[in-house]
């Protein structure tokens, strides 16, 4: 047997001493969990450890026992969820009410349920290695969240790719930058020669002022030693000089257009491979991502964050190359004409490096806000146009106009404030460098004129060149001081677009196993499910349902029906507990092929702004038209599709804006039809359409269920008529099950909820017929 | 709906640690009623309701100072147990590192560390002034005037607002 005990925590010697004595030779500790909080609600360690036949809890720092508890004292254990924080409650044999025994923060609140289970289980009469085993499951489950990060990991016990590698950000995204890495390169060598032809004309300008102009190397008769190689005459000279400047100047700004056109190309090919990358992650993100986050901030991410990411890439790749080999040439050029003036020029450096330093660390917050603030404006976007036709039908118009004022007022605040400093950085850099020129006249000037002794000759056409190139020195020092900036931007674009990235996947997407002979068994065996871990939304739910069974799920709202479906279609896969198919475990199928077996119809189906063709053979396009014709007859839907004047050519509006609710539904039916699933759910289908239309749904879907396993969610009991099991959900729970005949001679719930509908439907008719007469 | 409004002739015990037991100035007594807030975050003392055990709605205690102080002080106390949403007094430390943002924090419960998983979902400002953070695990904390933090303390956070 393992006698290893499970805890939460690392604990040292001492500690794990301490615990172990709890237990004796013959019955010792099976696990421990260190709790968070102690009994008043602060924040302390207690410690709930358990043998084989006893709960014991202890205050962690001293060891001292507060609780001893047998298992066979315990008339109920149970946990009392609260708000942030829960109890472990239990009632002693022989008394009336239960008393608190451990006190926890929703961190451990998994690992506590399982010990109410191990002591339930004791109870049932389960032996200590099968309670001990089901334990274990649970702390592994613990540990398949990162005790760091408290991101859920792929597997249990794998290191947390957020926090084990130190891959830097940048490294991440050589993948995209890889492919292009030809007409990078290619760019790189076009910059440069580019840049050394952009260092030639102030060499020119030297020769021109000097040599042609003043004279210096002008022979006895009158004619220029150019460049200390040949002879010819001043007019010559200066056609010379003309001819290459004007040959220097095409060069290479046509060598510069040729680089931008494939740079841009590059650089769309990057953007476009991040946002397809993106697009296809978040596609896979499961409904819990989505809980969590707008889709107003996904949309930004995708469009905004990649091109800024994109841009950034280009950036490194191109332009630090360039930059850099610009600096040193330029460094070492005026070290050549001048060291003296070359130290002056390179004063400004320090100031605008540490200015640089002082702006980043300024400016980072508020790149984090301002792209805060633009989601947010996106987000009320998202929300409200979209929702267009409910504003109007509220004449919410202002209300509506003035949350989207307050929101831009916030990214107006925000974006202005960092606007102070982002220009008041460049104008203090510039500052800086403009004096630093000033400086080179001052010097330079003097030198000319013989006023100071500056090392080395210099003459007027030396200090035009000279100040030439230190303006041009001032170009990769403003660039680097700026890369920072531009860096820190591109870090929460990064940020953001690795959130997505980053985030697990739905499990096994098209990866896992196929091999599952669907045909319609479906048993939930203890399911447990919480979306936040605050309420419990199902609570120990089991239930068996046959192959071919038209089983109706009824309930009050906010029972747990549609959760029920949820975790069926494995929207969410962190319950506890198991849900299996035809004897196998849904997590262990295939979801991709999972999923295609089942079809199912919403309440509000969903269209896209396409054909109708398209929308009834959606997710496959490899249907006939035959099929598709096929499915909405079935589906009772041909015939209004017929009446429309471009048949099935017509498009429809975005989330399928032209077509009542009645015919939208009918489409999905007929969607539904065409997918040929072995499992079919329903969810509140007719909920939201007239008598008349539900009829005609209603004999679509009696088309499609015949012989299949069915389940539907139903406000309305009239739509159950062909069900052979009827399920009552209340508040979490299965609280009936059994064919509607048994449920209504049982008198319970099921048969309120009918007598209750019956005479609904009876005072709405009267009313009807009143109404109408 | 019919709901008893308890007003200050009535008495609450509190009977269990988030149980109160009414007993209702015309003689009416309801047991084992747990209160909750039903503005948690932004209307801490008014609306309460009182739920029996089968979560359905039995009383309503409209304005928490319009109740007799012995009363008051009895939901006070359920609800100090109850509710554990630690307020932020000052922000220890912050490290966001490739993609993990992590808070040492000070509060009125203690001193804890925790992780924010969705920093962008995960931090909401409540008007201008109230801040509700949830970390991994979904404890919930909350800062109800951001201007009572300390300089250093907003700093540390002002990206994230």
């Amino acid at each position: 047997m393992d006698s290893t005990i499970h805890i939460n925590k690392h604990l040292t010697n001492a500690e794990l001493q301490n615990i172990e004595k709890l237990g004796s030779p013959d019955n010792p500790v099976r696990f421990a969990i260190v709790g968070d909080i102690s009994a008043d609600g602060k924040y302390s360690h207690s410690t709930l450890v358990a043998t084989a036949d006893e709960l014991i809890v202890t205050d962690y720092s001293t060891g001292d026992v507060t609780e001893r508890i047998a298992f066979s004292d315990i008339d109920e254990i149970f946990s009392k969820r609260m708000y942030g924080n829960a109890f472990i409650r239990v009632r002693l044999k022989g008394e009336d009410k239960p008393k608190n025994i451990f006190r926890y923060t929703f961190s451990i609140s998994a690992l506590c349920d399982s010990v109410i289970l191990y002591v339930n289980n004791y109870k049932a009469g389960d032996s200590v290695e099968s309670r001990v085993e089901a334990i274990a499951a649970a702390y592994e489950k613990q540990l398949s969240v990162c005790p760091k990060c408290g991101r859920t990991l792929s597997a249990p016990g794998v290191k947390c790719i957020n926090c084990e590698g130190k891959k830097k950000i940048v490294a991440r995204l050589v993948k995209y930058i890889k492919p292009e890495l030809p007409i990078l390169i290619i760019s790189v060598i076009i910059s440069i020669v580019t840049t050394v032809l952009a260092l030639l004309p102030p060499f020119m300008t030297q020769t021109l002022v000097d040599d042609v102009l003043g004279g210096d190397n002008v022979t006895a008769n009158g004619d220029v030693h150019l460049f200390g190689i040949f002879t010819t005459t001043v007019v010559n000279s200066l056609i010379i000089i003309g001819v290459v400047l004007t040959a220097t100047y095409v060069i290479r700004f046509g060598m510069g257009a040729i680089r931008g056109y494939y740079l841009r190309k590059a650089g769309d090919r990057i953007v476009k491979d991040l946002r397809d990358d993106v697009y296809e992650h978040a596609q896979h993100l499961s409904m819990r991502f989505y809980d969590k986050t707008s889709t107003g901030s996904v949309i930004n991410r995708i469009s905004g964050d990649s091109a800024t990411l994109q841009a950034f890439m280009l950036r490194i790749t191109q332009e630090v190359v360039v930059q850099f080999f610009k600096m040193v040439g330029i460094i070492v050029i005026m070290l050549i004409m001048n060291p003296t003036l070359a130290i002056f020029s390179l004063i400004p450096v320090p100031f605008v490096a540490i200015g640089s330093r002082i702006f980043s660390k300024k400016i980072a917050p508020f790149y984090r806000r301002i792209w805060r603030r633009n989601s947010a404006v996106s987000s009320v976007l998202t929300d409200t146009i979209p929702g267009i036709r409910v504003i109007k039908s509220f004449t919410n118009e202002k209300n509506s106009t003035k949350i989207f004022v307050d929101k831009t007022q916030e990214w107006y605040e925000t974006d202005y404030k960092a606007g102070k400093i982002l220009n008041a950085y460049p104008a203090i850099v510039n500052f800086f460098v403009s004096m630093g020129s000033v400086v080179i006249w001052m010097l330079g000037g003097l030198a000319v004129c013989g006023a100071t002794n500056v090392s080395g000759d210099i003459s007027v056409g030396l200090l035009v060149s000279f100040i030439s190139y230190a303006a041009m020195f001032y170009e990769p020092i403003n660039f680097f001081a700026n890369l920072n900036d531009s860096y820190q931007n591109f870090l929460s674009s990064a940020e953001r677009i690795f959130d997505i990235l980053d985030a697990e996947p739905e499990h096994d997407f098209g990866k896992g196993n196929k091999d599952v002979n669907m045909r319609g068994a479906i048993e939930f065996k203890n399911v447990t499910f919480s979306f936040d871990r605050t309420k419990k939304v199902l609570k120990n739910v089991s239930l068996k349902i046959e192959p071919g069974d038209i089983v109706g799920i009824v309930g009050t709202t906010g029972s747990g029906k549609s959760t029920l479906i949820n975790l069926f279609l494995r929207y969410y896969d962190h319950y506890q507990g198991r849900i299996y198919v035809d004897g196998v475990d849904i997590r262990k199928i295939d979801m991709e092929y999972f999923r295609s077996q089942i079809g199912f119809v919403q309440q509000e189906p969903m269209m896209f702004h396409d054909t109708i063709f398209n929308n009834i053979a959606y997710g496959n396009e490899a249907y006939s038209v035959d099929d598709v014709i096929h499915a909405a007859d079935i589906a009772n839907a041909h015939e209004f599709i017929a009446r429309q004047p471009d048949g099935y050519d017509s498009v429809l509006g975005e989330r399928g804006v032209g077509l009542s609710g009645g015919e939208r539904q009918r489409l999905s039916i007929a969607r539904a039809v065409l997918k040929n699933p072995s499992i079919l759910v329903f969810d509140e289908a007719t909920a939201s359409v007239d008598s008349e239309t539900e009829h005609l749904i209603q004999e679509a879907i009696e088309h499609l269920i015949s012989g299949r396993t069915t389940i539907m969610i139903a406000h309305r009991l009239s739509t159950l008529s062909k069900a052979n099991k009827i399920v009552v959900v209340d508040n979490g729970r299965i609280i009936e099950c059994g064919t509607p005949e048994d449920l209504m001679e049982k008198k319970g719930k099921y048969y309120k909820l009918v007598q209750i509908q019956s005479m609904a439907d009876k005072v709405n008719r009267q009313k009807a017929e009143e109404h109408f007469e | 709906m019919a709901r008893y409004i308890i007003t200050d002739a009535d008495k609450i015990t509190r009977t269990d640690t988030y149980l109160v037991k009414v007993e209702c100035a015309d003689g009416g007594c309801f047991e084992e009623l747990e209160p909750r807030r039903l503005f948690p975050h932004t209307n801490l003392n008014q609306y309460i309701t009182l739920l029996d055990s089968s979560k359905k709605e039995i009383a309503m205690i409209k304005d928490l100072a319009t109740i007799a102080p012995d009363s008051r002080q009895a939901i006070e106390d359920c609800f100090f147990d109850y509710y554990m949403i630690p307020e932020i007094t000052e922000i220890l430390h912050v490290e966001d590192k490739f993609g993990v943002l992590k808070w040492r924090v000070m509060t009125d419960r203690g001193e804890i560390e925790f992780s924010i998983r969705n920093r962008h979902s995960d931090i909401k400002l409540l008007g201008k002034k109230r801040l509700l953070v949830r970390d991994s695990n979904d404890n919930r904390y909350k800062v109800c005037d951001i201007a009572n933090l300390s300089k250093s303390s907003i700093k540390k956070i002002y990206s994230y607002l």
